[in-house]
C-alpha cells in the first residue's frame, strides 16, 4: 500500500527546502530560456507555472555532458591512473514527467546489465525520482502508444498529481515511502482530493491526442530494413544537425576522448549522435556514410533492437523529437508509414 | 560463437573502462605502416593470470592520444607476452607508431567472443586472409599448429597488394616451411622477383579449390576481399555455417555500450566479432 499524502501550493517552498537540507535538489528551471533541471536556488517555486516539461531531458543527470572517467599522470614509475572517488551525496529530481523518468528505466537495461556502468550507476543509485503527472501534455506527446500514460508512476520513487491548491503525493517504491514517512512539510491527504487526483489523471489521459500502432512494429522494420527507397524517402528531410538524438531522454550513445593537461591529462565521455557520419567513420569505409542508413539504425535501434534485447521499445513517446526537430521530421510518420508486409513480399 | 563471463574477470577494480598498464616489449614493422607491438602487463598478477581465446579484441589506450580497439593477434597457446598489430591510419594509430620499446600503454579486455575452436575440432581449416586481415587469423593459425593434433588439413591462403604489403612474413615463411600445413602466398599485381601467385585473394582460392568436406574457412582481410571471397566458398560447396569471419567496426567501448559498431540488431563488439556467414549473410550487403 503507498502512502498518500498532500501538499499545499503555497507550501511547496517549505517542502523543497525541508528536502533540500538531505539532497542535491533538483528542478525544473529556464537556464537562458531553456527548460532544465537545475539545483534548486532555494526560493523560486515559479516553475510549477510554467512547466509542461523541460527542453534538456533529465538523462543528463545521469549521463552528464562531459563525465570524467580517470585521470592520468606520468612520474618516474610510469603512467598512474585515478578514478574520480564516488559521488555519495544523494540527489532529489523534483517534477521529473513519466515519461522521463521511464526512460531511466531504459536506459538501465543498456548500463546495468551485463557489463555494468561504474559511472551511470554510481549517478542513478543516489538518485531519487519525485514525479509531476502531465495535466497539458503537448500536441507531440504520444506515450499512450508506448504502455504508459500521463500519470504513469512505473519509474518514479513518489508520484505527485495536481488537485485544487496543490498536488496529492503518493509514494511509489520503498524509497518514496521512506521520504513520505521523514518529510514534516506534507500534510494527510482527503477522500476527496483522492478522488480529484484520479477525475485528472483521467483528463489529461483524455489530452493525448498522437497515437501509434506498435503492433507488429519490430516485425515490420525488420522486413523493411533493406527498402532503401523507403528510407530515402523518409530521410529525405533530414539535416543529420543530430538534435532528436541529444534531445531524446533514451538515446545513450557516448564518445570517448583524452584530454591533455601539463600534469597528465584525463579521459572522458560525452554523448554522440548517431545522426552524425562521423560517428561510425572508419578510416578506410563508413558503414552509415549515408544519411538512410543512419536514420534508418536510429528508428530501428529504438523499435526493433531494443525490443530485441530487452523486450522494450527504447521511446517513451515524450515528443521531443518532434517538437524539437528544426525540419518536422516526425517518427510517428515514419512508424506509421512502413510498408506493411504484404507489400514487401509482392517485390 | 563461444562468448564467456570469463571477460570479465580481468576488469580493472571492476570498472570496464579503466584501462590496465601495459608496457610495449618488442617492435616488428611488418610493412612502412604496419607494425606488430609485444607487450605485457606492468602487474606481475596479471602477467600470470590473463588469458584470452583466439578472436578475442582490446581497446587499447594511448594516453593524451585516446583508444582503438585492435584484435590480440598472439596465440592464447604463446603466453610469454601478447601482441596485436596496427596499420597506421589515424590519431590514435599515428601516436602508436610514435611509441618505442618501454613504452606503457593501457589495455581493456579481452572483449567479444572468440573462434569455435570446439566445433572446428577434427575439421579442415581453410584460412583465407588479406593485409592486416591476418592478424586475427594467425592468433587462430598458431593456435591451431600447437593443438595440431586436433585438426586434419590446415590451408593457408594469404594475400596482400604487393610484396612489401605482406604482413608477419616471419609467420610467412615457418609455415611454407611446416609440411603439415599447405600456405599459398599471393600478391594482386606482379611484381618483378616475385615467384610465388599473383591474383586477387577469391580467385586464388577459387584455383586452389580446397574441399568443403569436414570443412570450416576461417575469412578475415578488407571487406571487399569478405564480400569476393564468400560467393567462391559457396561455389565450393561451403555452406554459410561453414564459413566464419571477423568483423571490424568502429568501437569506444567495446562492451556494447557507446553504440557505434551495431549492424542492425548485431553489435560486432558483444555478438561478435566472430560470426559465421549465416548469421550476418542477412546484412552484410547493407551495412558493410
Amino acid at each position: 500500500m503507498s502512502i498518500i499524502k498532500k501538499i499545499d501550493k503555497k507550501d511547496l517552498g517549505k517542502l523543497l527546502e525541508e528536502w533540500k537540507q538531505n539532497f542535491k535538489l533538483l528542478t525544473p528551471s529556464l537556464q537562458s530560456g531553456i527548460a532544465d533541471f537545475t539545483e534548486w536556488d532555494g526560493k523560486d517555486t515559479s516553475f510549477t507555472d510554467w512547466y509542461r516539461n523541460t527542453v534538456i531531458p533529465p538523462k543528463r543527470i545521469l549521463l552528464p555532458l562531459v563525465e570524467n572517467m580517470f585521470s592520468y599522470s606520468k612520474g618516474n614509475e610510469g603512467y598512474r591512473l585515478e578514478t574520480p572517488p564516488l559521488d555519495e551525496n544523494k540527489q532529489l529530481v523534483f517534477g521529473i514527467r513519466p515519461c522521463d523518468a521511464k526512460a531511466f528505466s531504459l536506459l538501465d537495461m543498456t548500463f546495468k546489465k551485463d557489463y555494468q556502468d561504474t559511472y551511470y550507476l554510481n549517478h542513478r543509485q543516489n538518485t531519487l525520482l519525485v514525479g509531476l503527472s502531465c495535466n497539458d501534455p503537448y500536441a507531440s506527446c504520444f506515450c499512450t502508444s508506448l504502455d504508459s500514460s500521463p500519470s504513469d508512476a512505473s519509474g518514479v520513487d513518489i508520484m505527485l498529481t495536481d488537485i485544487k491548491y496543490g498536488w496529492l503525493v503518493e509514494s511509489v517504491t520503498a524509497a518514496g515511502e521512506e521520504l513520505i514517512q521523514n518529510t514534516e512539510n506534507l500534510e494527510e491527504a482527503s477522500e476527496e482530493d483522492r478522488t480529484e487526483a484520479e477525475s485528472n489523471k483521467q483528463s489529461a489521459l483524455q489530452k493525448i491526442s498522437r497515437h501509434i500502432d506498435t503492433k507488429d512494429i519490430s516485425e515490420k522494420l525488420h522486413k523493411s530494413f533493406d527498402d532503401e527507397a523507403f528510407w530515402q524517402q523518409i530521410s529525405a528531410k533530414c539535416i543529420s544537425c543530430g538534435i532528436c538524438t541529444l534531445l531524446c531522454p533514451t538515446c545513450y550513445c557516448f564518445d570517448i576522448n583524452d584530454e591533455v593537461t601539463v600534469e597528465g591529462g584525463s579521459r572522458y565521455r560525452s554523448p554522440d549522435s548517431c545522426a552524425f557520419s562521423v560517428y561510425t567513420k572508419m578510416p578506410v569505409e563508413n558503414p552509415r556514410s549515408d544519411k538512410w542508413k543512419r536514420v534508418r539504425n536510429r528508428v530501428c535501434h529504438k523499435y526493433q533492437v531494443y525490443p530485441m534485447l530487452f523486450d522494450e521499445i527504447a521511446c517513451t513517446g515524450c515528443g521531443r523529437c518532434i517538437r524539437l526537430c528544426p525540419v518536422n521530421w516526425d517518427i510517428t510518420q515514419t512508424l506509421e508509414s512502413l510498408p506493411s508486409s504484404e507489400v514487401k513480399d509482392a517485390k | 560463437m563461444p562468448n564467456s563471463d570469463k571477460n570479465k574477470e580481468f576488469l580493472a577494480e571492476g570498472n570496464a573502462y579503466l584501462p590496465h598498464i601495459a608496457v610495449i616489449e618488442k617492435i616488428i614493422e611488418e610493412t612502412p605502416d604496419t607494425r606488430t607491438f609485444h607487450f605485457n602487463f606492468k602487474d606481475e598478477k596479471l602477467r600470470q593470470e590473463f588469458s584470452f581465446s583466439s578472436g578475442q579484441f582490446g581497446e587499447y589506450s594511448i594516453f593524451g592520444a585516446g583508444e582503438a580497439t585492435f584484435c590480440i593477434s598472439s596465440s592464447p597457446t604463446r603466453r610469454d607476452h601478447f601482441e596485436f598489430a596496427v596499420k597506421r591510419v589515424g590519431r590514435v594509430t599515428e601516436a602508436l607508431h610514435r611509441l618505442p620499446v618501454g613504452a606503457e600503454i593501457g589495455f581493456r579486455g579481452p572483449f567479444g567472443n572468440s573462434f569455435p575452436l570446439e566445433e572446428m575440432k577434427d575439421k579442415n581449416l581453410v584460412f583465407v586472409a588479406g593485409g592486416i586481415g591476418l592478424a586475427p587469423l594467425r592468433s587462430l593459425i598458431w593456435n591451431a599448429i600447437d593443438n595440431r593434433k586436433n585438426y586434419k588439413n590446415i590451408g593457408i591462403i594469404y594475400g596482400a597488394r604487393s610484396p612489401q604489403d605482406l604482413c608477419f612474413n616471419y609467420d610467412l615463411e615457418a609455415w611454407q616451411k611446416d609440411k603439415s600445413l599447405n600456405t599459398i602466398i599471393t600478391i594482386d599485381r606482379e611484381d618483378p622477383g616475385w615467384k610465388e601467385k599473383v591474383g586477387f585473394v577469391p580467385q586464388v582460392l577459387e584455383k586452389a579449390a580446397p574441399s568443403a568436406k569436414d570443412s570450416v574457412a576461417i575469412v578475415c582481410g578488407p571487406p571487399i576481399m569478405i564480400r569476393f571471397t564468400f560467393p567462391v566458398l559457396d561455389k565450393l560447396g561451403f555452406t554459410p555455417q561453414q564459413m566464419i569471419t571477423t568483423l571490424e567496426k568502429r568501437m569506444k567501448c567495446g562492451i556494447g555500450k557507446c553504440g557505434r559498431c551495431n549492424i542492425g540488431d548485431v553489435y560486432v563488439c558483444k555478438d561478435g566479432p566472430v560470426f559465421s556467414y549465416e548469421q550476418i549473410k542477412g546484412f552484410i550487403s547493407s551495412e558493410y
